[in-house]
Protein backbone atom coordinates (compact mmCIF):
# COMPACT_ATOMS: atom_id res chain seq x y z
CA UNK A 1 0.00 0.00 0.00
CA UNK A 2 1.46 3.31 -1.00
CA UNK A 3 1.37 5.85 1.55
CA UNK A 4 3.66 9.36 2.10
CA UNK A 5 3.99 9.22 5.54
CA UNK A 6 7.56 8.58 7.22
CA UNK A 7 6.61 7.20 11.08
CA UNK A 8 9.12 8.55 13.32
CA UNK A 9 9.66 5.96 16.00
CA UNK A 10 10.54 8.54 18.54
CA UNK A 11 8.35 10.62 17.99
CA UNK A 12 5.30 8.19 18.26
CA UNK A 13 6.39 6.78 21.20
CA UNK A 14 6.64 10.04 23.19
CA UNK A 15 3.37 10.96 21.73
CA UNK A 16 1.33 7.47 22.79
CA UNK A 17 3.43 6.10 25.76
CA UNK A 18 0.97 7.57 28.24
CA UNK A 19 -2.41 6.34 26.46
CA UNK A 20 -0.40 2.57 25.92
CA UNK A 21 0.81 2.43 28.80
CA UNK A 22 -2.63 3.36 30.66
CA UNK A 23 -4.83 1.36 28.79
CA UNK A 24 -2.66 -1.70 29.96
CA UNK A 25 -2.89 -0.61 33.45
CA UNK A 26 -6.56 -0.63 33.84
CA UNK A 27 -7.11 -3.80 31.56
CA UNK A 28 -4.56 -5.86 33.92
CA UNK A 29 -4.13 -3.47 37.65
CA UNK A 30 -0.63 -4.08 37.27
CA UNK A 31 1.74 -1.29 37.19
CA UNK A 32 4.95 -3.65 36.33
CA UNK A 33 2.84 -5.33 34.11
CA UNK A 34 1.40 -2.74 32.22
CA UNK A 35 4.89 -1.38 31.79
CA UNK A 36 6.12 -4.65 30.29
CA UNK A 37 2.77 -4.89 28.04
CA UNK A 38 3.82 -1.17 26.91
CA UNK A 39 7.18 -2.06 26.22
CA UNK A 40 6.26 -4.96 23.80
CA UNK A 41 3.62 -3.46 22.26
CA UNK A 42 6.19 -0.65 20.99
CA UNK A 43 8.26 -3.31 20.03
CA UNK A 44 5.63 -4.48 18.14
CA UNK A 45 4.83 -1.34 16.47
CA UNK A 46 8.81 -0.87 16.13
CA UNK A 47 8.00 -4.29 13.81
CA UNK A 48 5.51 -3.01 11.43
CA UNK A 49 6.28 0.60 10.98
CA UNK A 50 5.96 0.33 7.75
CA UNK A 51 2.91 -0.96 7.62
CA UNK A 52 1.26 2.18 9.26
CA UNK A 53 -0.18 4.67 6.85
CA UNK A 54 -0.69 8.21 9.00
CA UNK A 55 -0.48 9.59 12.67
CA UNK A 56 -4.28 8.60 13.19
CA UNK A 57 -3.61 4.95 11.60
CA UNK A 58 -0.31 4.54 13.97
CA UNK A 59 -3.25 5.64 17.34
CA UNK A 60 -5.97 3.71 16.52
CA UNK A 61 -3.37 0.33 15.58
CA UNK A 62 -1.86 1.43 19.06
CA UNK A 63 -4.91 1.40 20.91
CA UNK A 64 -5.88 -2.22 19.22
CA UNK A 65 -2.52 -4.08 19.79
CA UNK A 66 -2.60 -2.14 23.73
CA UNK A 67 -5.79 -4.10 24.45
CA UNK A 68 -5.03 -7.16 22.92
CA UNK A 69 -1.52 -7.33 24.37
CA UNK A 70 -2.93 -7.08 28.25
CA UNK A 71 -5.94 -9.28 27.53
CA UNK A 72 -3.33 -12.23 26.32
CA UNK A 73 -1.05 -11.11 29.43
CA UNK A 74 -4.22 -11.55 31.72
CA UNK A 75 -4.78 -14.77 30.09
CA UNK A 76 -1.50 -15.88 30.96
CA UNK A 77 -1.21 -15.23 34.48
CA UNK A 78 -4.77 -16.29 34.81
CA UNK A 79 -5.21 -14.40 37.55
CA UNK A 80 -8.28 -12.42 38.30
CA UNK A 81 -8.25 -8.22 38.27
CA UNK A 82 -8.88 -8.12 41.94
CA UNK A 83 -6.62 -10.24 43.08
CA UNK A 84 -4.10 -8.57 40.74
CA UNK A 85 -5.00 -5.34 42.45
CA UNK A 86 -5.00 -6.29 45.45
CA UNK A 87 -1.36 -8.10 45.07
CA UNK A 88 0.24 -5.97 42.86
CA UNK A 89 -0.26 -2.46 43.81
CA UNK A 90 1.88 -2.19 46.86
CA UNK A 91 4.79 -3.92 44.57
CA UNK A 92 4.74 -1.76 41.97
CA UNK A 93 3.40 1.52 43.89
CA UNK A 94 3.41 4.76 41.79
CA UNK A 95 5.53 7.83 42.16
CA UNK A 96 4.13 10.02 44.54
CA UNK A 97 3.77 12.29 41.44
CA UNK A 98 1.93 10.00 39.63
CA UNK A 99 -0.47 9.00 42.21
CA UNK A 100 -3.96 9.44 41.43
CA UNK A 101 -7.12 10.65 44.10
CA UNK A 102 -8.47 7.68 46.14
CA UNK A 103 -12.12 7.93 44.52
CA UNK A 104 -10.29 7.47 41.10
CA UNK A 105 -8.02 4.45 42.59
CA UNK A 106 -10.73 2.51 43.42
CA UNK A 107 -12.44 3.17 40.90
CA UNK A 108 -9.96 1.06 38.98
CA UNK A 109 -10.01 -1.14 41.65
CA UNK A 110 -13.78 -1.80 40.55
CA UNK A 111 -13.21 -1.72 36.98
CA UNK A 112 -10.25 -4.15 37.17
CA UNK A 113 -13.19 -6.86 38.43
CA UNK A 114 -15.29 -6.20 35.51
CA UNK A 115 -15.32 -9.00 32.83
CA UNK A 116 -12.60 -8.24 30.45
CA UNK A 117 -14.76 -7.51 27.58
CA UNK A 118 -16.65 -5.15 29.63
CA UNK A 119 -13.63 -3.81 30.69
CA UNK A 120 -11.67 -3.08 27.39
CA UNK A 121 -14.85 -1.82 26.00
CA UNK A 122 -15.27 0.96 29.08
CA UNK A 123 -11.43 1.80 29.06
CA UNK A 124 -11.81 3.21 25.65
CA UNK A 125 -15.07 4.84 25.93
CA UNK A 126 -14.10 6.92 29.14
CA UNK A 127 -10.27 6.88 29.27
CA UNK A 128 -9.96 7.28 25.21
CA UNK A 129 -13.32 8.73 24.89
CA UNK A 130 -14.03 6.52 21.68
CA UNK A 131 -17.95 6.32 20.56
CA UNK A 132 -19.08 2.93 20.51
CA UNK A 133 -18.80 2.58 16.54
CA UNK A 134 -14.65 3.56 17.25
CA UNK A 135 -14.74 1.10 20.01
CA UNK A 136 -15.87 -1.80 17.64
CA UNK A 137 -13.75 -0.68 15.04
CA UNK A 138 -10.87 -1.36 17.70
CA UNK A 139 -11.84 -4.50 19.19
CA UNK A 140 -12.90 -5.53 15.93
CA UNK A 141 -16.31 -6.55 17.65
CA UNK A 142 -20.21 -6.36 16.56
CA UNK A 143 -21.40 -2.70 16.83
CA UNK A 144 -24.20 -4.37 19.00
CA UNK A 145 -21.60 -6.63 21.44
CA UNK A 146 -19.88 -3.55 22.01
CA UNK A 147 -22.64 -1.37 22.84
CA UNK A 148 -23.88 -4.39 25.19
CA UNK A 149 -20.57 -4.67 26.85
CA UNK A 150 -20.68 -0.27 27.45
CA UNK A 151 -24.00 -0.97 28.95
CA UNK A 152 -23.46 -3.95 31.21
CA UNK A 153 -20.19 -2.84 32.14
CA UNK A 154 -21.74 0.42 33.38
CA UNK A 155 -24.69 -0.80 35.11
CA UNK A 156 -21.93 -3.54 37.16
CA UNK A 157 -19.65 -1.07 37.63
CA UNK A 158 -22.40 1.51 39.28
CA UNK A 159 -23.77 -1.05 41.62
CA UNK A 160 -20.31 -1.64 42.73
CA UNK A 161 -19.45 1.84 43.07
CA UNK A 162 -22.75 2.01 44.98
CA UNK A 163 -21.65 -0.36 47.31
CA UNK A 164 -18.39 0.41 48.07
CA UNK A 165 -18.01 3.94 47.53
CA UNK A 166 -20.48 5.12 49.80
CA UNK A 167 -17.84 7.47 51.97
CA UNK A 168 -16.90 9.44 48.43
CA UNK A 169 -20.94 9.69 47.69
CA UNK A 170 -21.64 10.74 51.12
CA UNK A 171 -17.90 13.20 50.50
CA UNK A 172 -19.37 14.54 47.61
CA UNK B 1 -30.60 6.05 39.60
CA UNK B 2 -32.09 9.24 36.77
CA UNK B 3 -30.29 10.26 34.20
CA UNK B 4 -28.77 12.91 36.01
CA UNK B 5 -26.93 10.29 38.27
CA UNK B 6 -25.90 8.53 35.36
CA UNK B 7 -23.90 11.70 33.43
CA UNK B 8 -22.68 12.66 36.90
CA UNK B 9 -21.69 9.05 37.43
CA UNK B 10 -19.85 8.98 33.81
CA UNK B 11 -18.30 12.26 34.27
CA UNK B 12 -16.46 10.99 37.40
CA UNK B 13 -15.72 7.88 35.77
CA UNK B 14 -13.67 10.37 32.63
CA UNK B 15 -11.88 11.93 35.70
CA UNK B 16 -10.68 9.20 37.28
CA UNK B 17 -9.94 6.98 34.06
CA UNK B 18 -7.93 10.42 32.66
CA UNK B 19 -4.63 8.47 31.22
CA UNK B 20 -1.79 8.41 33.75
CA UNK B 21 1.82 9.19 32.85
CA UNK B 22 4.18 6.42 31.96
CA UNK B 23 6.68 5.67 33.92
CA UNK B 24 10.10 7.44 32.71
CA UNK B 25 11.53 3.96 32.33
CA UNK B 26 9.14 2.81 29.69
CA UNK B 27 11.40 4.93 27.77
CA UNK B 28 14.65 3.58 29.44
CA UNK B 29 14.17 0.12 28.57
CA UNK B 30 12.77 0.61 24.57
CA UNK B 31 16.44 2.50 24.37
CA UNK B 32 18.57 -0.13 26.32
CA UNK B 33 16.61 -2.56 23.81
CA UNK B 34 17.85 -1.02 20.84
CA UNK B 35 14.92 0.40 19.44
CA UNK B 36 14.50 3.80 19.70
CA UNK B 37 18.13 4.50 18.65
CA UNK B 38 17.78 2.77 15.88
CA UNK B 39 14.85 3.79 14.55
CA UNK B 40 16.00 7.19 15.27
CA UNK B 41 17.96 7.16 12.46
CA UNK B 42 16.04 5.00 10.50
CA UNK B 43 14.28 7.62 8.65
CA UNK B 44 17.29 9.65 7.65
CA UNK B 45 18.76 6.77 5.91
CA UNK B 46 15.46 5.99 4.06
CA UNK B 47 14.95 9.91 2.58
CA UNK B 48 18.89 10.38 2.59
CA UNK B 49 20.24 7.15 0.82
CA UNK B 50 19.84 7.83 -2.90
CA UNK B 51 20.59 11.48 -2.32
CA UNK B 52 23.93 10.15 -0.91
CA UNK B 53 24.79 7.59 -3.50
CA UNK B 54 24.03 9.71 -6.44
CA UNK B 55 26.23 12.72 -4.21
CA UNK B 56 28.87 9.85 -4.11
CA UNK B 57 28.73 8.34 -8.06
CA UNK B 58 29.30 12.09 -8.79
CA UNK B 59 31.95 12.64 -6.74
CA UNK B 60 34.06 9.43 -7.69
CA UNK B 61 33.24 9.90 -11.50
CA UNK B 62 34.46 13.46 -11.02
CA UNK B 63 37.63 11.99 -9.45
CA UNK B 64 38.16 9.90 -11.92
CA UNK B 65 37.51 11.93 -14.71
CA UNK B 66 39.91 14.43 -13.30
CA UNK B 67 42.22 11.98 -12.93
CA UNK B 68 42.90 10.68 -16.14
CA UNK B 69 42.42 14.41 -17.87
CA UNK B 70 45.60 15.15 -15.27
CA UNK B 71 47.32 12.14 -16.43
CA UNK B 72 46.70 12.64 -20.35
CA UNK B 73 47.99 16.10 -19.57
CA UNK B 74 51.15 15.15 -17.55
CA UNK B 75 51.61 12.41 -20.45
CA UNK B 76 51.42 14.83 -22.91
CA UNK B 77 53.77 17.11 -21.08
CA UNK B 78 56.03 14.54 -20.56
CA UNK B 79 56.38 13.91 -24.63
CA UNK B 80 56.63 17.50 -25.25
CA UNK B 81 59.85 17.70 -23.05
CA UNK B 82 60.77 14.42 -24.51
CA UNK B 83 60.31 15.84 -27.75
CA UNK B 84 62.09 19.05 -27.19
CA UNK B 85 65.25 17.19 -25.81
CA UNK B 86 65.33 15.50 -29.09
CA UNK B 87 65.17 17.90 -30.67
CA UNK B 88 67.66 19.84 -28.60
CA UNK B 89 69.86 16.95 -29.20
CA UNK B 90 69.52 16.91 -33.12
CA UNK B 91 70.36 20.82 -33.32
CA UNK B 92 73.16 20.36 -30.98
CA UNK B 93 74.34 17.45 -33.21
CA UNK B 94 73.51 19.13 -36.56
CA UNK B 95 75.41 22.69 -35.13
CA UNK B 96 78.81 20.68 -34.48
CA UNK B 97 78.28 18.51 -37.67
CA UNK B 98 78.01 22.15 -39.53
CA UNK B 99 81.00 23.34 -37.93
CA UNK B 100 83.32 19.97 -37.81
CA UNK B 101 82.13 20.59 -42.12
CA UNK B 102 83.46 24.10 -42.00
CA UNK B 103 86.70 22.96 -40.33
CA UNK B 104 86.96 19.74 -42.86
CA UNK B 105 86.54 22.26 -45.53
CA UNK B 106 89.32 24.84 -44.52
CA UNK B 107 91.65 22.08 -43.89
CA UNK B 108 90.97 21.29 -46.89
CA UNK B 109 90.96 24.42 -48.81
CA UNK B 110 94.24 25.28 -46.61
CA UNK B 111 95.84 21.50 -48.38
CA UNK B 112 94.92 22.80 -51.35
CA UNK B 113 96.64 26.41 -51.21
CA UNK B 114 99.56 24.98 -50.16
CA UNK B 115 100.05 22.74 -53.06
CA UNK B 116 99.38 25.35 -56.14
Amino acid sequence: MAHNWQPDFEQLVDQHQSMVFSIALRMTGDRGLAEEIAQDVFMEMDRNLTRLESPAHACFWLRRVAVNRSADALRRRKVRGMDLWVEMEDVHGAQPEERSSPLSTRLEQLLATLPEAQRAALVLRYQEDLSPEEIAATLEAPLATVKSHLQRGLKLLRAKAQSHLKEFVRGN
Amino acid sequence: MGTENEDEFERELRQAFARRPAPPSLKRKLMERGVLKMKRAAPAERSFVPWQRLAASVAIAAVLAGGIEWHSLDQRRKEEAAREQVFLALRITSHALDQMNARLAAHHRGGQDSQY
